[in-house]
């Protein structure tokens, strides 16, 4: 689905050149749940944003399912991520003037769905994630975990090929984390393609896949087989093992 | 390359999407800020009606007050080089049978000497208390009803017809009373000690060369801020037919009132009627003097660029708030970009945001002209030397700037929206 190809990214220039990312192969297929892990500086967010096309790459390729990211165009590329990426960033990053539903509801708005049918899905799909009732509140109006499972809800509704996650328990306490990295599981069990940035090994444990980047290089990429429940509450919750 | 109505529903997309997320930002932001710049944008708009309405409104003004108490929607005078109209009952005939004539007063006017104050003649090296000026036989029923010549009486009381002995003078004759009293011009005699029940002697010289005089008493003072009014004797046209044997087929000025709307149709008409030769036939405006017309001109000329600065400043106003705005959602902008919406459907939603704000500050700014500012100047006109300074705001000529207003505030808006929108959405997202 997504590979890159001598991948690098620096900041600056000359003697204050910094090489983030250093010369990276990777290879992403369809529903994998990857995590990339690493300490701070490793690169981990710079990845996840040349990945899901947010930034461009110093030199190197991305490819998304065998097309050269490269030359797309700025519309090409945002009309790549409504399409076929979802997004979670770590500060939620709901819009404040819009309330739960509409937030989810905007990219289906975008695609060209007629506003009472992203309105009924993003209804359904907060109803799904377990804050149906809270579905006319303004972000201000939730709790940080309530924003990021909409912030989740949001990403996936419109049914994206992957979804990209940065850092998404990073503001959050543990009960909560757990809830949000159950969803990502139900989500992958579904067969959802899914790229998380995280600093908890214990979280990147429950991925199919864990990529540790230090100092812009790749130094262990290691496959192996997720719990499918991580917190049983949240499951019971959900009545079933998907958003 | 995509097709013609791929692009098409991408347009139409991106502006339900805009519209969507401009009708969300004003329901849910801040109260107070919306109703501030909706404040700001009436003040402009207001700034682009009233301040070139109460210019063009002070000769606007005299034009009116010109029409209202003189002359009537149409005046005919004695044509160039002629004492008097030609024929005249054959006009008042026709002007009085015609059914879009609403009143008619017929003036004769001449130019007479009026020696103030007899009880102190003049001793011997003393100028005489005397002034040249213009004296008008009204006929005080018709007079009222084109110009309502009653309002302009300041002091004493009106001619009454069928009296014989009486006189009013226009306020600017007068020392007392004249507007130009303290101004020293060489030449200018004003009556001095002449007031409410004195006794004035008018003489005038005949065609054939003999001087007559007569003294009459001042009955009352009239003033308006028509020069045709206050700088003219008035006595009733039954005493002037007596003093000098004036006829009456030889009126001076003939008076009209109709609609303002027909007043060209029936000069034409009169015209027709009379020949070009026998009467000048003016409307008002026709009649006005040509540099009031240039001052008027002018004052729409200087309404007109105080305008452009007015828009400038409010393009650059609503530019200010529409960035501010902008800048402060950067990383929501680029957080939306990031999730795949358009940068154009962000644009639309700033754009009508803007129009929100420019519609909503010109309605109140129309609501504020037409029904608070124009009656209010209507009913208390500024006090000017030379006129009653009214509020000129046309409907069409409002809707007119609103919309100048609206497309400026437009461009305006956009601008700002869209160098936000183009900056990187990486560097947006985490505030780089």
């Amino acid at each position: 689905m997504i590979k890159t190809h001598k991948l690098v990214k620096s900041y600056g220039k000359g003697e204050l050149e910094l090489i983030v990312l250093k010369s990276l192969d990777l290879e992403i297929t369809d529903g994998e749940f990857v995590a990339v892990i690493g300490p701070s500086g490793a690169g981990k967010s710079t990845l996840l944003y040349q990945l899901s096309l947010l930034d461009e790459p110093t030199s190197g390729e991305v490819y998304f399912d065998n097309t050269k990211t490269s030359a797309m165009t700025q519309a090409e590329k945002t009309a790549l991520r409504l399409n076929k990426m979802g997004y979670v960033f770590q500060d939620y990053a709901l819009l404040p003037e819009l309330n739960a539903v509409e937030n989810i509801a905007l990219p289906m708005l975008m695609q060209g769905l007629s506003f009472g049918a992203a309105m009924q899905k993003a209804d359904a799909a907060l109803a799904r994630i377990g804050v149906g009732d809270k579905a006319r509140n303004l972000p201000s109006q939730l709790s940080g975990g309530q924003q990021q499972r909409v912030a989740i809800a949001r990403a996936i509704a419109h049914n994206p090929q992957i979804l990209f996650a940065d850092e998404p328990t990073a503001n959050l306490d543990s009960a909560n984390s757990r809830l949000v990295l159950q969803a990502f599981l139900d989500l992958h069990k579904d067969g959802q393609t899914i790229v998380m940035v995280t600093h908890e090994e214990e979280y990147a444990n429950q991925a199919s896949r864990v990529i540790s980047l230090k100092d812009g290089f790749v130094i262990s990429d290691k496959k192996r087989d997720p719990p499918r429940q991580y917190h049983a509450s949240l499951s019971t919750r959900l009545g079933r093992g998907s958003l | 390359m995509k097709s013609l109505r791929a692009l098409k529903k991408e347009f139409l997309n991106a502006l339900r999407v805009g519209w969507f997320l401009a009708v969300r930002q004003i329901r849910r932001s801040s109260k107070g800020t919306t109703a501030l710049i909706i404040f700001i944008m009436m003040l402009t708009f207001l700034n682009l009606v009233a301040v070139s309405g109460l210019l063009v409104g002070l000769i606007e003004g005299s034009f009116q007050q010109f029409r209202e108490g003189y002359s009537g929607e149409v005046i005919i005078t004695a044509a160039p080089g002629k004492d008097y109209i030609e024929n005249s009952p054959a006009l008042i005939n026709f002007l009085s049978s015609h059914p879009r004539v609403r009143a008619i007063s017929p003036r004769h006017t001449l130019g007479m000497q009026v020696l103030g104050t007899l009880t102190d003649l003049p001793k011997k090296n003393e100028r005489p208390n005397r002034m040249g000026a213009q004296i008008t036989g009204i006929d005080p029923y018709k007079e009222e009803d084109v110009t309502r010549f009653s309002r302009f009486l300041k002091y004493g009381e009106n001619l009454r017809p069928g009296e014989e002995g009486g006189i009013l003078i226009g306020a600017n004759l007068i020392k007392k009373y004249s507007s130009f009293a303290d101004a020293n011009i060489p030449g200018l005699d004003l009556l001095q000690d002449v007031d409410v029940g004195s006794k004035v002697r008018l003489s005038a010289t005949r065609k054939n060369g003999e001087v007559v005089a007569k003294d009459l008493i001042v009955r009352g003072i009239v003033k308006s801020k028509v020069d045709q009014v206050s700088t003219r004797l008035f006595v009733l046209d039954s005493e002037l037919e007596r003093f000098l044997a004036v006829n009456q087929e030889q009126y001076q000025e003939i008076a009209l009132k109709t609609d303002p709307d027909y007043a060209m149709a029936l000069v034409q008409e009169t015209t027709n009627f009379m020949g070009s030769y026998s009467a000048r036939i003016q409307t008002s405006e026709q009649a006005i003097p040509s540099f009031l017309r240039d001052v008027a001109s002018t004052f729409n000329i200087l309404g007109n660029a105080l305008s452009s600065i007015a828009l400038v400043v409010a393009s650059i106003t609503i530019f200010i708030v529409i960035f501010i705005n902008a800048v402060t959602k950067r990383k929501f902008i680029g957080i939306m970009k990031g999730i795949g919406i358009s940068p154009r459907a962000v644009q639309f939603s700033y754009v009508f945001q803007t129009l929100f704000y420019g519609l909503m500050g010109s309605a109140a700014g129309l609501l504020v002209t037409f029904a608070a500012l124009k009656p209010f100047f209507a009913a208390h006109p500024i006090d000017f030397p030379f006129s009653d300074g009214i509020l000129v705001a046309t409907p069409e000529g409002a809707v007119i700037r609103a919309g100048i207003l609206l497309v400026v505030t437009l461009i305006a808006g956009f601008m700002p929206a869209k160098m936000i929108v183009k900056k990187n959405t990486l560097d947006s997202i985490l505030g780089r």
